[in-house]
């Protein structure tokens, strides 16, 4: 129950702005279907009240009297039946008048909810903190974005109109049909319900079918999908005969569940259509016969047969919509949870901080983080950053550096501990003017489908090309770049060329180094680049040392070594820390690694004599 | 890479009648139902010009006679008639069905089987998801429209025809007022039609471009806050929603025109009816009754249907074509490597002799002793080659190791020898024979192949197994997981060997996966054995199972292995330093550290890194034996 006045309001809060629009909208098409309506009762007092006055028993209608009275009386009608004529054509004009306005009204209601739905969704996502992100799946997320937004979109425009349509179409004609002959009436309403209560019954019955086609088909796509996406490992064992027989499984179980309900549609389409018919013919032949006994009038009669043609085919269509209605519902739902997620930073927009840009002085203070309970990630961590200088911080994958990054970002907030950037508590400050000081490179970076030019310029719309191509030489990727056949221009992700990963990362240090901030991170941000680029680079960064703090994430003890300061990290807490020569004299982990390198040198030394000598045996005297 | 085969359609405005003749060549096999569904749509159209006759004639009778014996009749007719035009609703639905399944079963069947056949080339430049929508939503889209647009064909034309002679017949004068509103009708729905062709092209096309935007908000978000262009992303959208407004906008407001231009078009009819034929209603010429009037209204008011629904088929073809012309040039591409038909011939003249062990389906020895490749090159675009001057001569039994940079041109080397991709210059000879001279299926059925990033099939471990051979048993899958380590793993998920792996695999571990796909090789027992090591790192445990696998896969088979551990590298017979399309060094591991040269810094940095690796991953101590 409490669901449903939720999904109520939900629904009225959606129509905002647009409920006056949706009701001229609805009187539109009051007034079209009763234009609609005059339009075949033209014929009906032109036939009884001109052509068959006098003959038969029955008297016309007080209703067909006057009409013929207001019209110039029925001698001068027969002489000038053009107007008539003219009273039908402008009749059905007005009627389709309206009915533009109608579909112009309610498209612009229907759409413009829908725009704005849109927005809302795409906003919210963005809004959204990380970790609702980290539960949810992207296919799901899409899948609510476009096509439940597209199933609210289709009861909006063509659900909604139907059945306000079918309803008012027949609605509207009752009393003048009543006004004309209650007989008839009632044997024209006869077979309604039995119409529309056998499509929903259908409908109801039916959707089984529909799923299992519906699953059907998405099985033959997987099958595709998986075989396309496995052809090399398809052809390594050349298995293109079991393919092509498993596909042949799905393809024909696709082809029964297909024919069978095309089988069922037709069952629908023909005994419907029967019922229809029947319900016309019961109209034809009980006026026929009051038309024969006298009671009924020729031009009534006429009314009759045409009127029932406008509202019951309208009526039919009311199955296959009323048992759809729940597919809106379900999407309506799927939506709002999305946007009743708490956004991020929705209370917490305090303080506007001083000066525009911080100078970069990082703090961590005893800061713990646990992404659930009784599993933390982050123990106690603390560090100092100086303005302008470097931090390296090192440490096996899962040991919590990527998290220390997530926390200085605001992606995600540290649950005890302080972390202060310039001496302000990070929590006082407001996120985008956080994230607008640093620059991060994330190891595996996301481009934006746009050029590499958008994408160079995105963190800082402002800046020139000269600026660009600076970054990107340090970034050591501007040849690269050079070499496409667009050069900066060319388009990059899903529609354009597709960057190899060191590329990639080197683009995204170009985009950091673009934004020129108070704090650059690079969170492995170089493990895609081979290692003399990554030298490269990292000399061309050390060289501009002092312009920023930088933040530096790596496995290796080469990349980090030149920092300013270094810390261990293992399973989230803060093991050794100091500069490469203080923590060689400690002889840790830190220790133990660079004499690995060493190591690792003199052994293939070693292994390299041992070939020589060998070789130095097995060669010829 | 970037080919343009797979971007944006372009549309034509022409249809393009020579591609539909050559589409409507796979309604062929099903001649019957469309001669079932043509005769349906004929005999609706006949009953559906009997109606407003019949009802005419009723009213003349009851007006003319009162009840009466042929009032009765009339009746009689009119329920028939009902009955009869059920009927052939449900067939005409029916044979539509068998036709739209029928032909959309054949062209899957064809394009997938097409799909199987063509060279990598193929789909190096066509993403996954476009070539999955040519074999389901094209076909559907082809297969749906044909049954109806003949349908419709036949129906429209048909009543369209009967109308006009039925009222001709009864009253021409009158009959040509009203089928004068024809002309105006055909115009304006040719004209709407193909408007709204055009605006639901655009929402579809931003459509799509929404739901890439929305992929992008959701697998970039990070990215974009960090950035903190929320607002400006949602600017970007906000264009995009507009767009879609405005074209949604569009193609509501001409269908809001078109139907009521439509109506008021037969209202016009209907009102020169009951104009021109009141008047000649009193007159004496006597063709002219009140029951021929009304059904002459009728059948003003009922024109526009057919008319409009004529038009819209001729739309929907055009809608189509393009899906259409994909779908045939898929059907219509010829592999880039198959049998010649020398190797053609040779096949099917061994096709008959009975399979034996000493002869392969081609006619030459089942076995590889020799494997050379001569003066090999090849490129993508000329000018630009990938590959150059390879030259290699190997034996069974022996290993070869490919290192060097990415890119470089090592898994071109693999891809030539498995004839994924033939060389454009020189030759590649087994025991002395040019491969193209021995069948594509003989030779690619001898290879085991593990690639970098190994990818399973939705199913069982067991099945994802048995996909190296088909026959083997189940203790045979077993054997073959106990070969490579995998044993371990798998007897410890829930289901065991019936344990589902999911989609490509990904209940599984990268590690596990590898491991699978090990098994899945080594079952095959293939002569030839290619392997390229995945670089992505997997915990310590499970690496050492991989390594200890993989040498003893190697055993005893000529190994091809992209090599990226240590111990694989060291353990080849022969090592080839491969950069930019060359050989530049070439020997044994002692050999080449010997030399001090490429691969001696290769060497050094491959096993600094994976010792860091090592201690860094806790593993406290790494023994020099481990790490070989």
């Amino acid at each position: 129950m409490q669901a449903q006045t939720h999904r109520l309001r939900l629904f009225w809060r959606l129509l905002a702005g647009q409920r006056l629009v949706y009701a001229c909208a609805t009187l539109a098409l009051v007034v079209a279907s009763c234009f609609l309506y005059l339009v075949p009762l033209v014929p009906q007092i032109v036939i009884d009240g001109v052509f068959m006055a006098g003959e038969g028993e029955a008297a016309p209608s007080r209703l067909t009297a006057w009409a013929v009275e207001r019209l110039g009386g029925e001698t001068f009608l027969r002489q000038n039946l053009w107007l008539p004529a003219l009273l039908i054509l402008a009749f059905s004009a007005i009627a389709g008048a309206f009915t533009y306005l109608r579909g112009r009204w309610s498209a612009r209601a229907s759409e413009s909810i829908i725009r704005r739905l849109r927005d809302q969704v795409y906003d919210q996502l963005q809004h959204l903190p990380c970790r609702y992100f980290d539960q949810a799946e992207t296919g799901d997320l899409i899948q609510r974005a476009t096509s439940d937004v597209e199933t609210v979109r289709t009861f909006l425009t063509s659900h909604v109109v139907e059945i306000g349509r079918a309803l008012i179409m027949f609605l509207v004609p009752l009393p003048l049909m009543l006004s004309i002959d209650w007989r008839m009436t009632l044997v024209s309403v006869l077979l309604m319900p039995v119409i529309v209560g056998f499509s929903v019954f259908f409908f109801l019955k039916v959707k089984s079918a529909f799923r299992q086609t519906d699953e059907a088909e998405a099985k033959l796509t997987t099958t595709v999908q998986e075989n396309l996406a496995g052809i090399r490992v398809v052809r390594a064992f050349a298995r293109q005969a079991f393919e092509e027989q498993k596909f042949g499984q799905a393809n024909t179980t696709h082809r029964e569940r297909d024919f069978r309900l095309y089988r069922i549609l037709a069952w629908f389409w023909s005994s419907s259509d029967l019922i229809c018919f029947l319900q016309r013919a019961l109209v034809v032949c009980a006026g026929a016969w009051w038309v024969a006994t006298g009671s009924l009038q020729v031009g009534a009669f006429f009314f009759f047969i045409t009127a029932v043609g406008m509202f019951m085919w309208p009526l039919r269509q009311m199955g296959r919509i009323l048992t759809d209605l729940g597919k809106a519902i379900v999407a309506l739902d799927r939506i709002g949870e999305i946007l009743g997620a708490a956004r991020e930073s929705a209370a917490d927009q305090v303080a506007a901080p001083g000066p525009e840009t911080l100078r970069g002085e990082i703090v961590f203070d005893r800061v713990s983080f646990a992404h659930a309970e009784n599993s933390p990630v982050l123990r106690e961590v603390s560090f100092r950053v100086p303005a302008g200088s470097s931090l390296a911080i090192l440490g096996p994958s899962g040991s919590g550096k990527s998290t220390i990054i997530n926390l200085l970002l605001r992606l995600y907030d540290h649950d005890a501990g302080e972390i202060r950037l310039d001496g302000h508590d990070l929590r006082e400050l407001d996120r985008a003017f956080v994230r607008r000081q640093m620059s991060v490179v994330m190891q595996e970076p996301f481009l934006y489908s746009k050029t590499l030019r958008e994408n160079l310029r995105l963190a800082r719309p402002g800046a020139n090309d000269e600026e660009i191509i600076e970054a990107t030489t340090v970034a050591a990727v501007h040849d690269s770049i050079q070499r496409f056949a667009h050069r900066y221009d060319t388009l990059v992700g899903e529609r354009g060329v597709t960057l190899s990963g060191g590329q990639r990362q080197r683009v995204a240090i170009a985009r950091a180094l673009v934004k020129a901030p108070a704090v650059l991170i690079l969170d492995d941000a170089l493990s895609a680049v081979d290692t003399d680029t990554e030298a490269a680079i990292l000399a061309a960064l050390a060289a501009r040392a002092g312009h920023h703090t930088t933040i530096l994430i790596a496995h290796r003890v080469s990349t980090v070594m030149h920092a300013d300061q270094i810390i261990v990290l293992e399973q989230g807490r803060v093991t050794e820390s100091g500069t490469h020569l203080a923590l060689l004299e400690r002889g840790g982990l830190y220790a133990r690694l660079w004499q690995a390198q060493g190591e690792a040198a003199e052994d293939c030394e070693r292994e390299r004599l041992a070939g020589l000598a060998a070789r130095a045996e097995t060669a010829p005297p | 890479m970037s080919d343009v085969a797979f971007q944006e359609d372009e549309y034509h405005r022409q249809l393009d009648l020579a591609l539909w003749r050559r589409v409507l060549r796979h309604a062929r096999p099903y001649r019957r139902p469309l001669l079932g569904l043509s005769v349906a749509a004929l005999v609706v159209a006949t009953v559906e010009v009997f109606f407003p006759l019949a009802t005419g004639w009723l009213i003349d009778e009851a007006v003319a006679n009162g009840v009466s014996g042929r009032l009765y009749a009339l009746a009689g007719f009119y329920f028939a008639l009902c009955l009869l035009l059920s009927v052939c609703i449900f067939a005409f639905i029916s044979f539509a069905g068998r036709v739209a399944t029928g032909v959309a079963f054949d062209l899957r069947e064809q394009a997938f089987t097409r799909l199987q056949q063509l060279s990598f080339a193929y789909f190096d430049v066509r993403p996954v998801g476009w070539l999955v929508t040519r074999v389901t939503a094209d076909v559907s889209k082809i297969s749906s429209l044909l049954p109806w647009f003949l349908l419709d064909l036949v129906w429209g034309g048909s009543l369209i025809l009967g109308i006009a002679v039925a009222m001709l017949w009864i009253n021409w004068p009158l009959a040509l007022i009203v089928l004068a509103i024809m002309p105006p009708i055909s115009l304006i729905s040719v004209f709407f039609q193909r408007r709204m062709l055009g605006s639901s092209r655009l929402i579809r096309k931003t459509n799509s471009q929404m739901t890439a935007a929305f992929n992008e908000a959701i697998t970039g978000v990070r990215t974009t806050k960090t950035l903190v262009r929320e607002d400006e992303a949602l600017r970007e959208f906000q264009g995009l929603s507009s767009g879609m407004f405005q074209h949604c906008m569009r193609n509501a407001l001409q269908s809001a025109a078109y139907l009521p231009m439509v109506m008021s078009l037969g209202s016009l009819g209907v009102g020169l009816v009951l104009w021109r034929g009141g008047v000649t209603l009193g007159s004496a010429e006597g063709s002219m009754t009140l029951g021929t009037l009304i059904a002459f209204m009728q059948f003003a008011a009922f024109l526009h249907m057919p008319v409009e629904e004529l038009a819209r088929r001729f739309t929907d073809l055009q809608s189509a074509q393009a899906a259409a012309e994909r779908v045939q040039s898929l059907l219509d591409t010829e592999p880039a490597i198959a049998d010649s038909p020398a190797v053609c011939a040779r096949l099917a003249a061994h096709s008959a002799d009975a399979p034996r062990d000493d002869v392969a389906i081609d006619g030459f020895s089942p076995r590889i002793e020799r494997i050379a490749f001569r003066d090999v090159g090849f490129w993508y675009k000329p000018g630009e080659p990938v590959l150059q001057h390879f030259d290699l001569e190997v034996r069974m039994g022996q290993t070869i190791a490919l290192v060097g940079a990415t890119g470089g041109g090592k898994s071109t080397i693999v891809s030539l020898l498995a004839r994924f991709y033939e060389p454009t210059e020189g030759r590649i000879e087994v025991d002395g024979v040019e491969y193209r001279e021995r069948a594509l299926e003989w030779w690619q059925s001898n290879f085991g192949i593990v690639l970098q990033s190994p990818v399973l099939f939705s199913g069982s471990v067991r099945e994802n197994i048995r996909y190296g051979r088909l026959d083997a048993t189940d203790e045979e899958v077993e054997a073959a997981a106990r070969l490579v380590n995998a044993h371990g793993f798998i007897s410890e998920l829930s289901e065991g060997y019936d344990f589902d792996v999911g989609e490509r695999g990904n209940r599984l571990s990268t590690g596990q996966r590898q491991l699978i796909s090990l098994a899945r090789a080594v079952i095959a027992d293939p002569q030839v054995f290619i392997l390229d090591e995945a670089t992505s790192s997997v915990d310590t445990e499970t690496e050492r199972l991989i390594q200890d696998g993989v040498h003893r896969v190697l055993e005893g088979r000529l190994s091809f292995v992209i090599a990226h551990r240590l111990s694989t590298i060291r353990a080849a017979d022969l090592i080839l330093v491969i950069d930019a399309g060359r050989v530049v060094e070439q020997g044994t591991h002692a050999e080449l550290m010997a030399r001090r040269g490429r691969y001696h810094a290769l060497y050094v940095g491959q096993f600094t890194r994976q010792r860091e690796q090592a201690w860094l991953a806790g593993d406290a101590t790494p023994s020099k034996a481990e790490l070989r």
